[in-house]
């Protein structure tokens, strides 16, 4: 292709801006040559599976049951509507995503706001922190479970222990495991939100800060009406990130506690893996994931237009 | 006049670890009046600022304010009001919230909010702008956002840091003389910062100059450039720079480069000195010192000379009919009144 073009710019045209549109559209197509494989890998891995994954939530797909096997149109759809364990996962997951994106950005950004004031060990400090982002959710969650929250011999119920509250069941009782789960996400991804609220704290101005003060604006005047207005692009990043992430959650629920007690961890990911690969009802399993895809998809949709409004 | 703004310096020291930014400062400003500290950079000028403005504490002495101790006293509760170099405009709030900013922190009904806000746009002239952002203006609008949210509070102290530094030279010379009327009509007093000793010289009524963390002199414009008190501020006031040359004190007369000048100055014994010479108060005389001249600068209505007087070099100014050609040689001297002499050694006026 790109040897016919170099052809035709040679000898047909006498134009100087022919000659350079050909030449543009060479770019173009050795552009596009050298895109197509990445292109291609990406079709293959993204696009091509999330068809697939449309397709099967319109099959009755039974691995225990193949006989029953057969185009459904939206049957898994229409049971899936009246599906109580469905809206209780969706319900987990809603509450799981608002619980720890909210406690994320809160405690980010009070982190943020503390560490901006420390004249020394800054550096240290945020190597430290981010330490937790760097470990897989996987192994995140098995270090909660054995070493954090076991019986008598976990940290945190030792702790609870010599606070008076006693032993708790931290992953047995069905609340207590729901505020477990939530907090591991926290405590993993609390620096993330930390490190960008930092970055961008100390992007900030020092001079209007002065001139705050010398008009007469309290601390927390300060706060609401400077700090948190010029952070709003970078928290609207953060929440939408978090939000995005915490949706479709997984594998530090699935090592700590499985969904359970019964589902009262089973977040809609957890429920629709369940399906699948348990029950090894694959095309309901698969209609469960699209719709996963259709609340996130919205929620982020939403996010960002609230991003735009003002 | 307000009757409000007196400020006194006493002693004030500010250490930057080792280094001594301010050296035992002391100064009084009388209400309503403009007074300007004036001081090249680092000379201890603008830290003097941000201490009276109560943004940084002094390592030593006292700030008194109306006769109050306000040393350690934050800048929230010194009811004073500042234009910053950068303007510091609050940038995602429009003009109008900018210059309402200092009113709702002190809790004044929106009614008369919405009123003073206008009224300060108006004396500063960007009554046009109040729906706009702080990054939809020009540098010029943008200083004058700054100006109107620290006139709108009437706080008694208005305290200006270097504000015209970053506007254009014509826009410069404009905000200056609105800058001096605004003051007299509000009747404040306005401490004023700058490195530029024609700001100084054209708004203050008094002015402090600032050398090396010390205040060299206090006095009116005219004081100050008539008597400069060191060869540090002979040498920074006046554009060009008073003239500097070592020369030989005998009995009323001093000897500058083999020729002998009348000064009206008198010394107990004959002795070394440093003479100061404004390029302005030299004058064409035959009967006066030799010079050549090195180089003429137009400048339109006036020309500096670069006049070289067997080696010694000075600059001299004269209006715009006969200016001698380069390479011409003068006769130059000066009114005994105009030579002022300095010590070499300790840099003091005689």
């Amino acid at each position: 292709m790109a040897a016919s073009a170099l052809a035709s710019a040679e000898t047909g045209n006498p134009g100087a801006g022919d000659f350079g549109h050909a030449l543009a559209q060479r770019e173009r197509r050795f552009a596009a040559a050298l895109l197509a494989p990445a292109f291609l890998a990406l079709l293959a891995t993204t696009t091509f599976p999330l068809i697939f994954l449309v397709w099967t939530s319109t099959y009755r797909m039974n691995l225990a049951m193949p006989f029953m096997n057969g185009f459904v149109g939206f049957e898994n759809y229409r049971m899936l509507l009246i599906d109580e364990r469905f809206w209780s996962s969706l319900l987990i997951s809603l509450v799981y995503t608002g619980t720890t994106v909210a406690l994320q950005v809160a405690i980010g950004l009070a982190l943020a706001l503390l560490v901006m004031d420390m004249k020394r060990g800054q550096g240290w400090f945020r190597l430290i922190a981010i330490l937790p982002v760097v470990l897989s959710p996987a192994v995140v969650g098995m270090i909660w479970r054995t070493f954090m929250l076991a019986p008598d011999f976990g940290i945190v119920d030792f702790l609870a222990i010599n606070a008076g509250l006693g032993s708790q069941n931290w992953l047995g009782d069905p609340t207590l495991a729901m505020v477990s789960v939530i907090a591991i996400h926290t405590w993993q991804w609390t620096p993330f939100a930390f490190m960008v609220l930092l970055a961008s704290l100390a992007s900030l101005p020092e001079d209007i800060y002065e001139a705050a003060r010398l008009d007469r604006a309290t601390a927390w005047q300060r706060f609401r009406r400077i700090t948190l207005p010029l952070l709003r692009p970078a928290i609207v990043m953060v929440v939408i990130m978090r939000t995005m992430v915490a949706l479709t959650a997984f594998a530090a629920i699935f090592t700590v506690t499985g969904g359970g007690p019964g589902t009262a961890t089973e977040i809609l990911n957890l429920y629709a893996y369940r399906k699948s690969f348990i029950e090894l009802s694959i095309g309901y399993g698969a209609a469960l994931a699209v719709a996963l895809l259709i609340v996130t998809i919205v929620i982020s949709g939403v996010l960002f237009a609230l991003r735009r409004a003002k | 006049m307000t009757g409000r703004g007196h400020v006194k310096f006493r002693d004030i020291v500010k250490m930057h670890g080792e280094f001594a930014a301010l050296k035992g400062v002391s100064f009084d400003i009388e209400p309503g009046e403009f007074f300007a500290l004036l001081g090249p950079s680092g000379s201890g000028k603008s830290t003097t600022l941000r201490i009276l403005a109560g943004l940084d504490a002094p390592t030593a002495g006292h700030v008194f304010i109306d006769g109050k101790d306000v040393t350690s006293t934050d800048a929230r509760d010194r009811d004073i009001a500042m234009v910053f170099q950068s303007y510091a405009l609050y940038p995602h709030m429009t003009v109008a919230e900018n210059i309402a900013f200092p009113l709702e922190m002190a809790r004044l009904p929106k009614a008369a909010i919405g009123s003073a806000v206008k009224e300060a746009a108006q004396k500063v002239k960007i009554e046009h702008l109040l729906g706009r952002k702080p990054g939809q203006l020009s540098g010029g609008q943008q200083q004058r956002c700054a100006l109107a949210r620290a006139i709108v509070r009437k706080a008694r102290l208005f305290l200006l840091d270097e504000p015209l530094s970053n506007l254009d030279a014509k826009l410069r010379l404009e905000t200056r003389a609105e800058l001096k009327k605004l003051q007299r009509s509000l009747g404040v007093t306005a401490v004023y910062v700058t490195h530029d000793q024609e700001e100084a010289m054209t708004l203050a009524d008094r002015m402090a100059v600032f050398m090396a963390g010390e205040i060299q002199q206090v006095g009116t414009p005219a004081e100050v450039f008539a008597q400069p008190n060191s060869i540090d501020i002979a040498g920074f006031i006046g554009n060009p720079p008073m003239n500097l040359v070592p020369a030989r004190y005998t009995n009323g007369d001093i000897l500058v480069a083999g020729h002998r000048l009348k000064t009206a100055a008198r010394l107990p014994d004959e002795r070394d000195v440093i003479a100061g010479l404004r390029p302005s108060a030299l004058r064409i005389a035959p009967d006066g010192l030799k010079a050549q001249v090195d180089l003429v600068e137009d400048l339109g209505d006036m020309a500096v000379l670069d006049l070289n007087c067997g080696g010694t070099i000075m600059r001299m100014r004269v209006g715009d009919h006969d200016v001698p050609r380069e390479g011409d040689t003068i006769y130059v001297t000066a009114r005994p009144q105009d030579i002022h002499l300095f010590d070499p050694t300790t840099r003091k006026r005689l």
